[in-house]
């Protein structure tokens, strides 16, 4: 009976290494005598959108995308992207996961408490499907090492033990693929990825320094004329116009600053202030 | 985002124009402006005609002039001459401006004085209720061309290059940034700096042609930008923005920049200018 | 320039063009500021542009300039602006005779823009009455903040005579603003009827229009507010008509024929006079150098002493009516008229004084 084949998904956002660790790990595997195919979309990755790449490899692969639910293992660089293909893996598989979290601007909807939709690191979720969960923080392990940027090769480090193959291959791929110069670093990375312990589990992010709210909307009700070039330019739909004619502050919680409003009233009847300042007036 | 309302003569707020003229934006965009050059506000002179656009002049709390039909270039000359330390802005339009006031605005570009003037182009006279104009696209339906314009328009920017303005530029009411940045560039340029603002009317060009409202009007005016179209299409996967026959593209930013020698009148001193 | 003109703005035209052609040798030496601009409407705009920067400032034209100039007469009338206007009268309608004296603008310089605004107009015949009375018109309009026009024809425009001037002449500026008021209101009158004027760039920031506004200049659609500017703008200068009036009278003790003319007119009136006083006739002469406002009380003084007013002018008949309304039924008026390009002379008017004796002698 010929070998089954295996499959591994690698996922992350854009900028994170993900292709290149996807071409290490068929790499290796190619070095081990398996066959191998490969598959990757990186259309998003300018906007820090998702970046994922297919490994299939046994006796003979013919299709390079891993059906769902049949992974052995999926690499996850960033927290979200964990969840998003964690149907991938079969039943008792692994998830080796990094607890990095970088919240996509789609998801930012309330930047006054900076709260998301952002989900929390829960590595309950992994249990009813009885996955073997890894749950890394390779970049603070990468950091320690000396260069942040080499925390991919911590994450294959941390793979390399779901694999079956043999590390000689890991290295030689590494070894053979990384940007001339890194060789040494990103292997040292590899070895202590090998060894790398479970993460502490972190508390929710905090604001980032300095924040303290969303910009605020002041409205003019005696100059404004209600022609709507304001609520259709908002990018945050914080303003409308109601069926009177009057404008509205609608979403007040997610105004970001950005004037386009204020710049674009024809009738000086938008003032968009700093979260700091204090706006004497009576908002409707 | 600086306060340009210290630049408003609050009291008279709120203006005259419809909801959703742009002329507006025009006007806080040219604050900005100047409070970037940080111009003394008592040695600003906005010089206007009649019409819509000549109404921003009111609302700014420098030394304004409201004149008569078209004439603003004219009146800006005889002031910037009589004191050439004002920074003489003329704010008007395409019908005054082009029709009525062509001849002082080709002049004024001609003998290179140094004025700045913003002529606000939206394609219709708005003040005396939606009649065509000198820029009115062919096929404008407008109160005195129910079927449609079958006058060619003038292009605003050709004419005062062919008039021989030192500075030409055009920019659009929906790109306030641009605007602001051209209007400081064109007020601090020795000479004529001459500024066609593509501007929207959406109650009368708007309803009589079916373009929408003003930010439907703006949203379709931002498109027309073949500037930034240009600059789009060197990315490999930005398709080139087509334009219609109804909307062509509009060459937007500095058109022209040169030095000459700067109109003072016949004066003493040797300084007779050009 | 005597007045403290530092401005001229103007557009060529016969039989005006000369005033330019010497402006543009005068001012520059002066401190002054000469530009030839596109056309009338422009150069009585640069001219009101001029002004509002400070400038005492004129212009100078001729019939189908001074039609051109009629919409910016009215403008700074509205806004109140100094400004002087010579009119160097001369064939019209259009085109008309371009180089044939006529008084055919008498009308249009008092009522030729439209709507109600106050006019002052001098009407100088000689050399050095056009030097006298442009002297006064700056005077005049920095006085009442309003246009003043310069009233003559091509006669008078085209000759040369040796003249005497004063050496030294008054000179009247305008009113400027108390420095440093909080609340500076361009448009608000003192007691004579008169605002200060405040200059573009003298630390005021206001507005001017044409349209109707109020003491802030801005805007107004009130017609209490409006009504009132209307009447202030007639009353600022008809409440100082007798101030501003000046009448020529010659020969006119004993007077019982009058000869009303103004310009040149009243050159040849004057001749006639003294030949008809030579051959025994008891004529004189009242010539208005200010025409407008009109001066109704002295005609109708005259008109009270004599038996006949001949009425002459290069025109169809634009005083007459005018003179008609102040005589009243006081006095027997004797219409002469000619609008062929030719003056009236002396000659002419001998015989109309003499078929006037002859009725009156026949009566």
């Amino acid at each position: 009976m010929p070998e089954q084949t295996k499959g591994l998904v690698l996922a992350g956002v854009g900028g994170q290494g993900v292709i290149l660790a996807g071409m290490i790990v068929a790499d290796a595997l190619v070095r081990a005598g398996h066959d191998v195919k490969q598959s990757e979309v990186h259309g998003m990755a300018q906007r820090g959108g998702s970046v994922f790449s297919h490994i299939r490899w046994g006796q003979s692969v013919d299709s390079p995308l891993v059906p769902e639910a049949s992974a052995e293992v999926l690499a996850a660089f960033e927290w979200a992207e964990a969840l998003r293909w964690v149907s991938y893996v079969r039943e008792g598989g692994a998830v080796v996961a990094d607890l990095r979290t970088i919240v996509p601007p789609g998801a930012c909807r309330n930047t006054r408490s900076w709260a998301t939709t952002y989900p929390g690191v829960d590595p309950d979720l992994f249990v009813d499907r009885r996955l073997t969960a890894h749950l890394v923080d390779a970049a603070s392990t990468a950091t320690e090492l000396g260069n942040v940027r080499t925390a991919g090769s911590v994450i294959l480090g941390a793979v390399s033990r779901f694999c079956g193959i043999d590390q000689i291959h890991w290295e030689a791929a590494i070894e053979s693929l990384v940007p001339r110069g890194t060789e040494e670093v990103n292997l040292a990375a590899f070895r202590a990825g090998c060894e790398v312990g479970e993460a502490t589990i972190p508390v929710a992010p905090a604001p980032p320094e300095g924040f303290s709210g969303p910009h605020q909307i002041e409205i003019d009700h005696t100059w404004c004329k209600g022609c709507d070039i304001c609520s259709r330019v908002c990018p945050e739909y914080c303003l409308a116009v109601d069926l009177r004619g009057q404008l509205n502050v609608v979403n007040a919680d997610v105004c970001t600053g950005c004037h386009l409003c204020e710049l674009l009233c024809p009738d000086f009847a938008i003032s968009i202030h700093p979260p700091s300042t204090e706006v004497v007036t009576a908002v409707d | 985002m600086n306060d340009v309302k210290k630049y408003l003569r609050e009291w008279a707020m709120p203006h005259v124009l419809c909801p959703g003229c742009a002329h507006g934006i025009v006007l806080r965009s040219f604050l900005e402006a100047v409070d970037q050059l940080q111009l003394a506000q008592d040695q600003v002179a906005m010089v206007a005609g009649i019409g819509c656009s000549s109404r921003l002049a009111g609302y700014a709390d420098f030394c304004t002039l409201h004149g008569t039909h078209g004439r603003a270039p004219a009146f800006a000359t005889g002031l910037k001459l009589a004191r050439p330390e004002l920074d003489v802005v003329v704010v008007t339009g395409d019908g005054d401006g082009l029709a009525i006031g062509g001849n002082h605005l080709i002049h004024a570009a001609r003998r290179n004085i140094d004025i700045t003037v913003l002529l606000l182009n939206n394609s219709i006279y708005g003040m005396t209720g939606g009649q065509v104009a000198p820029t009115s696209p062919e096929g404008t339906v407008a109160s005195t061309t129910p079927s449609g314009n079958t006058e060619p328009p003038f292009d605003p920017c050709q004419l005062l290059l062919g008039a021989g303005a030192s500075y030409v530029a055009r920019v659009l009411a929906a790109t306030p940034t641009e605007m602001t940045k051209v209007m400081a560039d064109a007020i601090l340029h020795p000479g004529f700096a001459f500024i066609e603002v593509v501007a929207d009317c959406p109650e009368y060009f708007g309803r009589y042609n079916k373009a929408g409202g003003g930010a439907e009007m703006l949203t379709q005016l931002a498109g027309r930008d073949t500037g930034v179209a240009v600059q789009l299409a060197d990315k490999r996967f930005v398709n080139h923005i087509p334009s219609s026959e109804t909307a062509p593209g509009l060459q937007t930013g500095v058109l022209r920049r040169e030095t000459r020698p700067v109109f003072s009148g016949v004066r003493g001193g040797g300084d007779h200018g050009a | 320039m005597a007045a403290g003109c530092t401005f001229f703005g103007g557009y060529p035209i016969t039989p005006s063009s000369g005033i330019a052609e010497q402006m543009v040798r005068s001012l520059p030496g002066a401190g002054g500021v000469f530009v030839q601009m596109e056309d009338e409407i422009a150069s009585l705009a640069a001219v009101i542009g001029a002004s509002l920067a400070g400038s005492k400032a004129m212009t100078a034209t001729s019939g189908p300039g001074f039609s051109l100039m009629q919409e910016h007469i009215g403008y700074a009338a509205m806004a109140e602006v100094p400004c002087v206007i010579v009119n160097v009268m001369r064939g019209g309608p259009s085109t008309g005779l371009p180089t044939s004296p006529s008084q055919g603008d008498v009308m249009q310089a008092r009522w030729g823009t439209h709507g109600d605004h106050p006019a002052i107009v001098l009407a100088p015949s000689s050399v050095g009455e056009v030097y006298d009375l442009t002297v006064k018109a700056f005077n005049l309009a920095e006085r009442f903040r309003t246009p003043v026009i310069v009233l003559y024809d091509e006669i008078v425009g085209h000759t040369r005579e040796s003249v005497t001037l004063s050496p030294s002449v008054e000179v009247v500026d305008r009113v400027a603003p108390d420095a440093g008021l909080q609340n500076f209101l361009p448009k608000a009158a003192q007691a004579n009827g008169v605002p200060p004027m405040s200059g573009f760039g003298d630390g005021y920031r206001f507005h001017v229009t044409g349209l109707a506004h109020d003491e802030r200049g801005f805007p107004t659609e009130d017609a209490e507010v409006a009504g009132d500017l209307i009447t202030r703008l007639h009353t600022k200068v008809e409440d100082h008509a007798d101030e501003i009036t000046d009448v020529e009278t010659f020969m006119m003790d004993d007077a019982d024929i009058a000869i009303f003319a103004i310009g040149i007119v009243g050159r040849s009136a004057r001749e006639a006079v003294g030949q008809a006083r030579a051959a025994g006739a008891k004529v004189g002469l009242i010539r208005p150098v200010t025409l407008w406002p009109f001066p109704s009380a002295e005609v109708a003084a005259v008109a009270e002493q004599v038996d006949t007013l001949i009425v002459a002018e290069m025109n169809l008949g634009q005083m007459i009516g005018e003179v008609e309304r102040a005589a009243g039924q006081r006095t027997h008026i004797v219409s002469h008229l000619r609008a062929d390009g030719e003056p009236i002379t002396p000659s002419a008017l001998l015989d109309v004084i003499e078929s006037s004796s002859r009725s009156e002698e026949g009566s």
